[in-house]
């Protein structure tokens, strides 16, 4: 089973899903997005870790939703166009985590910007519905997500990752 | 040295529970290996060849004695009773139980210890001048700002699955004893002409199977922007670095492959959208930061100085040991002393709990409450008044700690090699001990003086073999263990990489070769003046190649 999460717990009927079967309205390839920016309607957008985010700069007002994938849990580059999505070019939409998403990288994606995710993997499921994530309330460094500034140095940041 | 606050106490105990979490989930099957795998890395925990191996960090190589007893106390209750000193200044212990990590986390964490980040494909324990704080000819602490490093690269959200490990060294010193120019990132801390201070930025050097010395990129680069530059350079890696071949996916390959130029100005471009954020580094803060590594009260011994001399009139040993493993420190009536973990015939970098105890103790009574661990897997005490030379030599004699051979033929760096490692394709350890036997005699060591070798038991040169004057590479070819020889390496601000001198040598030949390259030198160099490193850069390899393999041409 696939399920779309957000903080809000699981979304039904998500329209969006990419697995095979339960897409209503397809997301699109960058390329495809490219060229599909002629037409006013709102769409959705899937990235791969190669794809320069950058590029989606003028449409990103009539996005509607922006995937990235991880095609392994190693793959790490998401992290890094998640962060320029929303610090660089101001995207303030909905932004899903999709492909190979686990429970213990959900935290660091919620601090660079991730609001939605895309997960098949039965523990995972559990421990989302059940509000348990395994982050860590403090922080070294600033990152997209809203935090404390909290009384020390200025790199650090504080927020509540269960609350 | 840097004091824990309540907000590193949480997130240490933090970090503790999520790990118990992590195994308990992994225990149950909810996390496959391999998912499990990065996880229980980026603590620090590693699967070896005979059982799981803990790598604890000791941050930028500073301890106190309180800390040290608690690596022998783990060592002892949960361990055979020693750890190793790695080349990156952390500690490793080679027998815990998996189920007995969460219990040594936390007792770690009583001493403001942790092994966050010691492996995996992330920011790992930044590394700097062992003699930091202490030496002479530094501009400043690079410490404080190695610390600011660590805080901010702990659990990073951005850059926690790097296309590889990442690894971070800081000197600031012309004369280079942290190696920069092997690291991913190097940085010198320098002052510019009105004083200021900054860092020069070094970047894509590395080991491993391809050897490559880092690129200047910057050569000041204001103090308060060391995080928004290394965060440029990060993400810049974290994008582009290559993922489909992880012995490429280093960011030297990623140099190399882009052209330091080209890549330069991308790191450029990333920079100039974060260099005025919220990265910027207040004054205050860097402040803050320093006035933990505040030094010491150097009281006024200037006593030491006579008592030295007649010290080392009556007592030649004391005064080989002074010679070798003593050097000056900024402070007159000081110095800085290296505890030599290099015994005739030893393992390099090991130490048993009794000699941690021992260090720990002597650290109290003669060394101002602080230690250091080299990247060349010894400890220094460094603040020792010169006064106190004399017993501190006896009480570290007793222990088997006095070993005269700082910087000397026996001073070997070796990797765990096939004894422990997973990874590894020949042994390294056997290899160190019988060229410190061949080689043990004080006078022979004095005799050949400076030289450094350095040995790996497989090419990812954990043994730092590249950049040994002689470096060793164990090799596997046809089941049997094959030894490599290279010269001409050196890891210092003269940074080079070893060239191999042709095929390799067989486990009973290698010692033999290495004494056929000593004799060489010997024959060649110009008067004792002339070390190692230096007869070689005059005469090149051919001496040496002809020394070694056409003797057996001629004997075969």
């Amino acid at each position: 089973m696939t399920i779309v999460w957000t903080r809000d717990g699981i979304v039904e009927n998500d329209p969006w899903m990419t697995a095979e079967g339960e897409a209503e309205a397809k997301l699109l390839a960058l390329a495809e997005a490219l060229e599909h920016a002629q037409d006013n309607a709102a769409f959705g957008v899937v990235l791969q870790p190669a794809d320069d985010v950058r590029e989606l700069a003028p449409l990103l007002d009539r996005v509607a939703i922006i995937a990235l994938t991880f095609p392994a849990f190693s793959d790490g580059r998401a992290f890094s166009q998640a962060t320029l999505l929303r610090d660089r070019l101001g995207y303030k939409g909905e932004l899903r985590a999709v492909g190979n998403v686990l429970l213990d990288q959900v935290p660091l994606m919620l601090r660079t910007g991730f609001d939605s995710f895309e997960v098949d993997h039965a523990p995972t499921i559990e421990r989302l519905t059940q509000k348990r994530l395994p982050g860590i309330d403090l922080h070294y460094q600033p990152a997209t997500d809203t935090t404390l500034d909290g009384q020390s140095y200025s790199w650090r940041r504080t927020a509540v990752i269960n609350g | 040295m840097y004091r824990y606050d309540e907000f590193d106490h949480a997130f240490v105990a933090a970090r503790v529970d999520q790990f118990r979490d992590q195994v308990e989930r992994r225990l149950t099957g909810e996390i496959s290996e391999d998912a499990f795998k990065p996880l229980r890395l980026m603590n620090g925990v590693y699967l070896q060849l005979h059982a799981y191996m803990l790598r604890v960090a000791v941050p930028y190589g500073t301890l106190n004695a309180r800390q040290m007893r608690k690596l022998a106390h783990i060592a002892r209750v949960y361990d055979r009773g020693y750890g190793h000193f790695t080349t990156r200044q952390n500690i490793q212990y080679n027998w815990p139980k998996l189920s007995d990590m969460p219990a040594i986390l936390n007792e770690l964490a009583e001493v403001e210890m942790h092994a966050i980040q010691t492996s995996g494909n992330c920011i790992r324990n930044v590394t700097a001048d062992h003699f930091a704080g202490a030496a002479a000819d530094e501009v400043a602490d690079p410490r404080p700002y190695a610390e600011i490093l660590r805080q901010w690269s702990s659990v990073h959200p951005e850059f926690s699955f790097l296309p590889r490990k990442f690894k971070i060294a800081v000197t600031a010193s012309e004369r280079d004893r942290a190696a920069i120019q092997v690291h991913d990132i190097g940085l010198q801390l320098k002052k510019d002409d009105q004083g200021r201070l900054g860092f020069a930025v070094w970047i894509g050097g590395g080991q491993g199977r391809t050897p490559i010395l880092a690129k200047k990129i910057r050569d000041f680069l204001p103090e308060a922007d060391l995080l928004s530059f290394t965060t440029a350079i990060m993400r810049v890696y974290n994008l582009h670095g290559r993922r489909d071949n992880k012995y490429k996916a280093r960011i030297k390959i990623l140099v190399h492959e882009t052209g330091v130029e080209q890549l330069s100005r991308e790191i450029e471009a990333e920079w100039a959208h974060l260099k005025d954020g919220e990265l910027k580094l207040p004054e205050a803060d860097i402040a803050a930061i320093n006035a933990y590594f505040a030094p010491p009260e150097f009281g006024s011994r200037a006593e030491g100085w006579g008592e030295l001399a007649a010290w080392k009139k009556s007592d030649p040993g004391f005064a080989d040991w002074v010679g070798r493993n003593v050097a000056p420190h900024r402070h007159p009536d000081y110095a800085m002393v290296t505890i030599s973990l290099k015994p005739i015939g030893g393992i390099p970098g090991d130490a048993t709990a009794e000699q941690m105890d021992a260090v720990a103790r002597l650290a109290e009574e003669f060394g101002h409450d602080e230690i250091r661990v080299t990247h060349e897997q010894n400890l220094v005490l460094p603040h020792v008044a010169l006064a106190d030379l004399e017993p501190l030599y006896r009480a570290l004699l007793a222990d088997g700690l006095a070993t005269a051979n700082s910087g000397l033929i026996t001073d070997i760096i070796a990797c765990p090699g096939l004894d422990y490692c997973a990874l590894a394709n020949a042994r390294s350890i056997p290899v160190a001990q019988e060229i410190s036997n061949r080689f043990g005699d004080p006078a022979r060591q004095a005799e050949i003086g400076d030289l450094k070798i350095k040995i790996s038991g497989c090419i990812n040169a954990c043994g730092h073999h590249h950049v040994g004057h002689i470096g060793i590479l164990g090799v596997e070819k046809k089941g049997a263990e094959l030894y490599q020889i290279s010269l001409g390496g050196s890891a210092d601000e003269n940074a080079s990489i070893g060239q191999i001198t042709g095929r390799g040598f067989e486990p009973d030949q290698i010692t033999d070769a290495i004494e056929t390259i000593v004799d060489t030198y010997l024959a060649e160099r110009t008067g004792p003046e002339e070390a190692f490193i230096e007869c070689y850069r005059r005469i090149g390899a051919d001496p040496f190649k002809a020394a070694l393999y056409n003797s057996e041409a001629a004997a075969a």
